[in-house]
């Protein structure tokens, strides 16, 4: 018996080999499936690591750390103190956690009116260390005139490009920032613009002034504290573990609160789940199509063997042995030909696009999706986990594409087998 | 202490001098003109838009530079409608819907009662020579008479929007004739023409003064004091919230 | 083609029901897709335009012509001297596109209760003509609409939050007016709305219109816009040229202005959309014609032998390919079939009674557009048949080759046995 299950991949080795032209057409179709899963995947994964990236980057990192009510009302009261401020900051620095953090800001945010000579404009002022927030926020990259905040800056700012053009700003321009400070005062300070950015997001464009943290601090009497601590890891997959090591070690504390940015910024988690969704229903179509073609070549190729198996019937295999040959068929067809298709999906998206797929002859202005602006040049990523997922698809559906075929073939009377011509 | 006040032609009044001023001593007097340590003013405010024109009665009492009290006697539709500025807060007084209310700072740089002057206007508290760097760039005869032209230039560190404010002071009687409002990239912001200089309250004072937008050249708020006495010995203790909601008068 | 090579073709689809079901239902399965996929993206652009033009915009609004693009409270339709809305509105209306008009009028100004001030932006409306233009009233979570000739507000969520109001609550509101003066009164907050969108929940109040009116002493007959329903969206630019025609006529000088030109960034999205379409079209008929070409080859190669005998007794080799191209066509008549029964009642199925995908994501917005986590199915009409159209290729492209090859047996070699 081991003898004839050593000579079941044989056995579907030479079917596969005997209908070739058949196999090779079944098989481009994989092939094709899943060099099409490959390239999509990459460019997905793409696509949502930059968007997920440009919207931790913008809004406030991976894990946010703030006041419990700072959430809701982004008011300047709800700030963390500079003990609190210490001791997350301390939380952060335990070595599970830190070995995996790129960077963290403090941040002090507060509404304020953005006045120039002509115009008075409501604005989102955040105080920031530049030398972290370059690293960390895109807004630095995006210098459209001018340049970013530096370490030595104390009255310069850095405006979006819709606002400057309202107030009338320039580099070097004259601008007084006024706002409520912590003691509840109307206070007014003086900047200067050091820089001008244009994200093409409107409301930041429009809408966001940053100014150093020290100088922030200062204007609004607060010390200090910040109202925001703002932590970007090394990778989005891992922020529900991080998450949690900081709020065990924050717990007891009912000054701090640790937000993941899905809990910050749920618009942008949904629209990153209804994407993957579309791709999911698109995967699933395709593959859908792709298994029937490949349960009909298996039938196809049971049923013109109806004798041959027979034949091996008669000769003592069993039902589950019979089954198996077909299997091994329908794998053999499907792995092979899918794993071709992963390299050639994986070769192509590398040859054509690793630079990225350009799509911005399609949108005229900037594209913008739970608040964050998309980058119209997607550059693919090759993660492990389409890989593996391709390699997944490839055997559930060469599985079970020959379940059903395989299941036929055990069916097969041997008396009346024997009486079939092909 | 603030500066005595001016010599005028009235004979209660205390003589000062006129002469051996520094500039920022002659800027100083200039912006404290209608204020002194306290006052009382009875004013009438004339605002010309694109789509309107309105005039309206008031009433203004100032202490320093920390405390104003405004309230406005006609129209009737805006009468009792009372505006309360102390120390950085400003508060508005309705007496339609009897209620007083803090301006939020987000309205800072709105307007004043549709006025060319905005609630920031009204509630700095510091003063020129405080904010700015004073130099003399004319000395000499202009249209008859001899005046000094200064111009401020903004502290490094000052919270004003202005780029340079450009002021006229005729010698003769030390009267600004009219002040410009810079931006940034040296073009005139808006404009404030002096007239009507005579006594009042023992000083000589400019009792008219226009506003005019640059942008908007058709438009003006133009500022004429009727009465204003100076000194009445006001406290801080009068620009209170309670005094705001009070129907004086 | 004579009617014998379609005879023959269908009879060989019945020689092996089981594989000929199987091809079928894989283009039946890639049409339904194909449609269903159309439809949903359909449905998503139609949710995103009807969202970002529903919240508050409309499909189409008139202003006065010089209201853009710095809306000044005092370019009122008509000038100081206002207009007669009611008949514009008429003439609004009479467009066979437009199924509502509402007149509107927009301020600005404080809300304050207690010791907590905000600023806002107000919107006054008829309450009973803006219910069916905008979603605003459509989404009170607390009390109710405020009615015409009272002193009612409604208050965005955050902004009611701000000024920590509930319905029922008095709010003192000042605005300037158009005459220079400082309006000033109490309403009674009559309800709260919540779009979702922060920026309007944070920022707007809704007014009775006479009452805004009234409190920015402007008359009844001046407002700031007139804005409509066009209740299918892509119809409004041809409702807006029309509109401007019958407008220009009148002695008000106004400009009609569709979403279009309103939000041009909604219909780049809806351009790339469709573009987006035609490549699932190809690509799911692309992958199909592979399993099809299959089917064909299995089944010439069963019948050389037939096609032999065929090409013996002199049949010409173009009706054996007639033959086999009927049979494929034969196929994909099946699975159109099958396809279009099981699409059709799901599409309306999901049309009416659309999966609601909130177990598995939240709201999020396109555009600036809220949208809910629904996947609701917009009718596809036109890819109904083009992808009908696409399965037709598809089988006779499939069928091209094994066709070929059918019509290249050769006779003798074939017959004697290899």
């Amino acid at each position: 018996m081991t003898a004839s299950w050593r000579a079941l991949p044989r056995l579907a080795l030479r079917n596969v080999r005997r209908q070739a032209r058949r196999s090779l057409l079944t098989g481009a179709a994989m092939a094709l499936g899943v060099a099409l899963l490959a390239f999509s995947r990459a460019l997905g994964d793409g696509a949502h690591e930059d968007w997920i990236e440009a919207g931790v980057r913008m809004g406030s990192g991976h894990i946010a750390i703030q006041s419990p009510g700072y959430h809701a009302s982004k008011n300047l009261d709800d700030r963390l103190s500079f003990e609190a401020l210490a001791y997350a900051n301390r939380a952060l620095e335990r070595s599970d956690v830190a070995e995996r953090v790129v960077a963290v800001a403090t941040r002090l945010e507060v509404q304020a009116l953005a006045q120039g000579p002509t115009a008075a404009i409501p604005v989102m002022v955040t105080g920031v260390d530049p030398d972290v927030e370059r690293e960390f926020s895109r807004l630095g990259r995006q210098v459209e005139d001018g340049r970013y905040l530096e370490r030595g800056d104390r009255l310069h700012a850095y405006v979006g490009a819709r606002l400057a053009e309202r107030l009338e700003l320039r580099v070097g321009s004259r601008l007084v920032l006024t706002a409520q400070g912590a003691d509840g005062d109307i206070a007014g300070q003086f900047v200067r613009v050091a820089g001008i950015f244009r994200s093409g997001l409107p409301e930041a464009d429009a809408g966001i002034v940053q100014i150093p943290l020290w100088t922030a601090r200062e204007w609004l009497g607060v010390g200090e504290s910040a109202t925001t601590l703002a932590v970007l890891l090394e990778s989005g997959w891992i922020v529900s573990e991080m998450v949690n090591t900081v709020r065990e070690t924050i717990g007891t504390r009912d000054d701090l609160r640790a937000l993941s940015w899905q809990e910050a910024m749920p618009e942008l988690e949904a629209g990153i789940k209804v994407d993957d969704w579309g791709d999911y229903v698109f995967h699933v179509v395709l593959f859908g199509i792709i298994a029937l073609a490949i349960v009909n070549t298996v039938l196809m190729s049971v049923l013109y063997r109806t004798r041959e198996f027979g034949v091996l019937r008669a000769l003592g295999l069993t039902q589950v042995q019979t089954a198996s040959v077909v299997v091994t068929e329908g794998v053999i067809l499907t792995a092979v030909s899918g794993l071709l298709g992963l390299a050639v999906g994986v070769a192509f998206t590398w040859i054509f696009f690793r630079n990225g797929l350009d799509f911005s002859a399609f949108m005229e202005s900037d594209f913008t999706f739970s608040g964050v602006v998309l980058d119209t040049v997607i550059i693919p990523v090759f993660r492990w986990r389409m890989v593996a997922m391709s390699l997944g698809t490839i055997a559930v559906i060469g599985v079970f594409a020959s379940l059903y075929p395989a299941y036929r073939a055990t069916q097969i009377d041997i008396a009346e087998a024997m009486k079939f011509e092909a | 202490m603030r500066p005595t006040a001016f010599v005028t032609a009235a004979l209660l009044c205390v003589p000062a001098f006129l002469h051996a001023q520094t500039a920022a001593e002659i800027v100083d007097r200039v912006d404290q003109l209608l204020r002194g340590q306290s006052s009382e003013a009875s004013v009438r405010m004339e605002v010309v838009t694109e789509h309107w024109s309105r005039s309206i009665d008031m009433h203004l009492w100032s202490l320093g530079t920390d405390y104003s009290l405004i309230r406005i006697d006609a129209p009737p539709k805006d009468a009792g409608t009372a505006t309360l500025k102390a120390q950085t807060e400003l508060w508005n007084y309705l007496p339609r819907v009897d209620r007083t209310i803090k301006l939020p700072a987000s309205l800072m740089g709105a307007s004043w009662m549709g006025s060319h002057f905005t609630n920031d206007d009204l509630v700095k508290e510091s003063r020129i020579i405080d904010d700015y760097d004073i130099e003399i760039t004319f000395d000499g005869e202009r249209d008859g008479n001899e005046v000094w032209e200064f111009t401020l230039t903004p502290k490094p560190e000052t919270a004003v929007v202005w780029g340079k404010i450009v002021e006229q002071v005729r010698k003769r009687d030390m009267m600004p004739e009219w002040v410009r409002y810079y931006d940034d990239l040296g073009e005139v912001s808006r404009s404030m023409v002096f007239s009507e200089f005579q006594v009042m309250g023992c000083r000589m004072v400019p009792a008219r003064m226009v506003v005019t937008p640059a942008d908007k050249p058709t438009e003006s708020t133009t500022i004429i004091y009727r009465t204003i006495t100076f000194d009445i010995g006001l406290e801080p203790s009068f620009f209170s919230l309670r005094n705001l909601r009070s129907q004086r008068d | 083609m004579q009617r014998v090579w379609w005879l023959i073709g269908w009879r060989n689809l019945g020689r092996n029901r089981r594989r000929s079901i199987i091809a079928a239902a894989a283009l039946a399965f890639g049409y339904f897709s194909v449609v269903i996929l159309v439809g949903w993206t359909k449905g998503l652009v139609a949710e995103m335009i009807g969202n970002g033009t529903g919240v508050l915009t409309g499909q189409l609004q008139v202003h006065a012509d010089n209201y853009q693009p710095d809306k000044s409270v005092y370019a009122t339709i008509g000038g100081r001297d206002g207009a007669d809305i009611a008949a514009l509105s008429a003439v609004m209306t009479s467009d066979p596109d437009v199924s509502a008009a509402s007149p509107r009028v927009y301020g600005g100004g404080l809300v304050s209760s207690g010791s907590a001030t905000a600023a806002g932006l107000f919107l006054g409306v008829d309450p009973d003509r803006e219910v069916d233009v905008s979603l605003i009233l459509n989404v009170i979570v607390e009390g109710r609409a405020p009615s015409l000739g009272a002193n009612e507000i409604l208050l965005g969520s955050e902004m009611a939050r701000t000024v920590r109001v509930v319905p029922g609550d008095e709010v003192v509101i000042v605005a300037p007016a158009i005459d220079g003066s400082l309006g000033n009164d109490l309403f009674i907050v009559s309800g709260i709305f919540k779009t979702g969108l922060v920026d309007l929940d944070r920022t707007m109040a809704v007014f009775p219109i006479d009452a805004l009116q009234f409190l920015m002493a402007m008359d009844a007959n001046r407002v700031h816009e007139v804005a409509a329903t066009v209740p299918d969206p892509w119809r409004a630019a041809a409702a807006a040229d029309r509109l401007t025609d019958a407008l220009a006529a009148g002695e008000v000088a106004v400009d009609v202005e569709s979403w279009i030109t309103l939000r041009p960034e909604m219909v780049e999205y809806a351009t790339l959309t469709e573009s987006f379409q035609w490549i699932l079209l190809v690509i799911v008929f692309g992958v199909a014609i592979f399993g099809v070409a299959n089917v064909m080859l299995m089944a010439t190669f069963e019948r050389r032998r037939e096609f032999a005998v065929m090409l013996a007794l002199g049949t010409r080799p173009s009706g054996i390919l007639a033959s086999v191209v009927a049979e494929s066509l034969g196929l994909a008549v099946l699975g159109l079939v099958g396809g279009i029964v099981v699409t059709f009642p799901i599409m309306v199925w999901f049309h009416l009674a659309p999966p609601d995908m909130g177990w598995l994501f939240g709201d999020f917005t396109m555009q600036g557009a809220l949208m809910r986590p629904v996947l609701r199915v917009e009718y596809p009409w036109t890819m109904t048949w083009q992808a009908a159209l696409a399965l037709l290729i598809t089988a006779v492209a499939a069928a091209l080759y094994p066709a070929i090859r059918a019509g290249r047996v050769p006779p003798a070699d074939t017959l004697s046995g290899r």
